[in-house]
């Protein structure tokens, strides 16, 4: 496996399986915060991810959300498939190149099939996004 | 990977961002405000049950919102402030992606674009997205 490198917080591990979002990746997963309530995760912004402006591209932080919540879903369920249904994102403020960039996610609510989910994606103290979304947990088929 | 088949008349988009280059290739066809563009559906865009990535989807949004936007303010510095998104159908590699962008309104600070994504004319993902014009109050 991947080493961590440097900068991530204690506990890392490599989340990135495969596909697109290992592509996009390294993608991280911290320890849970809140005794599990907050599920956390984390990838240091490289030059692939930026865009000419100098700044995250949006697309990787939408990305890095969509990865985060499917992820979090999957964890609260156990089911193992679970698909993306809706996903409201703003865009607070900017990710710069080297950036520890952190996913922070809440599961609002959980009912047999669907998944509320609220999350947000943050550098230190400075929030760079805000997101809600709505998960479908998929059958065994 | 097998090349893709792009549609007659369609050309490579030029991408300037270092992550929409390295997600790319996109095409296009027709100017300003007619402008569609395609992509096609490799390995690299899929998740491990073959579907197109949600991370991907919402990456060609932004980039042809974008470049809607672009169009509609002659190139003006913007940043997507807002996106909502809704996933109706899986794609799978190979797919060819069909993306119509359109402006829904300007205003001096503002633009609002949406976009609908087709596959083989079938609808599989929507994005309404608000831009906002840098330097404009």
């Amino acid at each position: 496996m991947s080493e961590i490198p440097p900068g991530l917080p204690e506990g890392a591990e490599p989340a990135s399986t495969g596909g697109f979002n290992l592509y996009i990746g390294p993608l991280y997963r911290l320890p849970d915060a809140e005794n599990g309530g907050l599920k956390r995760f984390a990838f240091i912004a490289a030059e692939k991810h930026m865009n000419a402006a100098g700044t995250v591209h949006g697309g990787m932080l939408m990305s890095f959300v969509d990865v985060a919540m499917s992820r979090t879903s999957r964890l609260v369920t156990g089911a193992p498939r679970c698909s993306t249904v809706s996903l409201t994102t703003d865009f607070v403020g900017p990710g710069r190149l080297g950036d520890v960039i952190e996913a922070r996610i809440r599961v609002t609510r959980q009912t047999r099939t669907m998944l509320f989910l609220s999350g947000e994606v943050v550098v230190g103290d400075r929030t760079l996004l805000i997101a809600t979304g709505l998960w479908k947990v998929d059958g065994d088929t | 990977m097998i090349a893709p088949a792009i549609p007659p008349g369609y050309r490579e988009t030029r991408l300037v961002d270092p992550f929409e280059i390295f997600v790319g290739p996109v095409y296009e066809t027709g100017e300003g405000a007619s402008r569609r563009f395609v992509l096609v559906v490799d390995a690299r865009h899929v998740n491990l049950r073959g579907g197109i990535h949600g991370g991907m989807l919402m990456t060609l949004a932004d980039l042809t919102l974008g470049a809607a936007v672009w169009d509609a303010t002659d190139n003006a510095a913007c940043v997507t402030m807002s996106m909502q998104t809704q996933f109706l159908k899986a794609a799978r590699e190979g797919d060819l992606i069909e993306v119509c962008p359109q402006i829904t309104r300007r205003t001096r600070s503002l633009v609002f674009a949406r976009c609908d994504f087709t596959v083989a004319g079938e609808l599989i993902f929507t994005a309404a997205s608000v831009w906002k014009l840098l330097g404009r109050d």
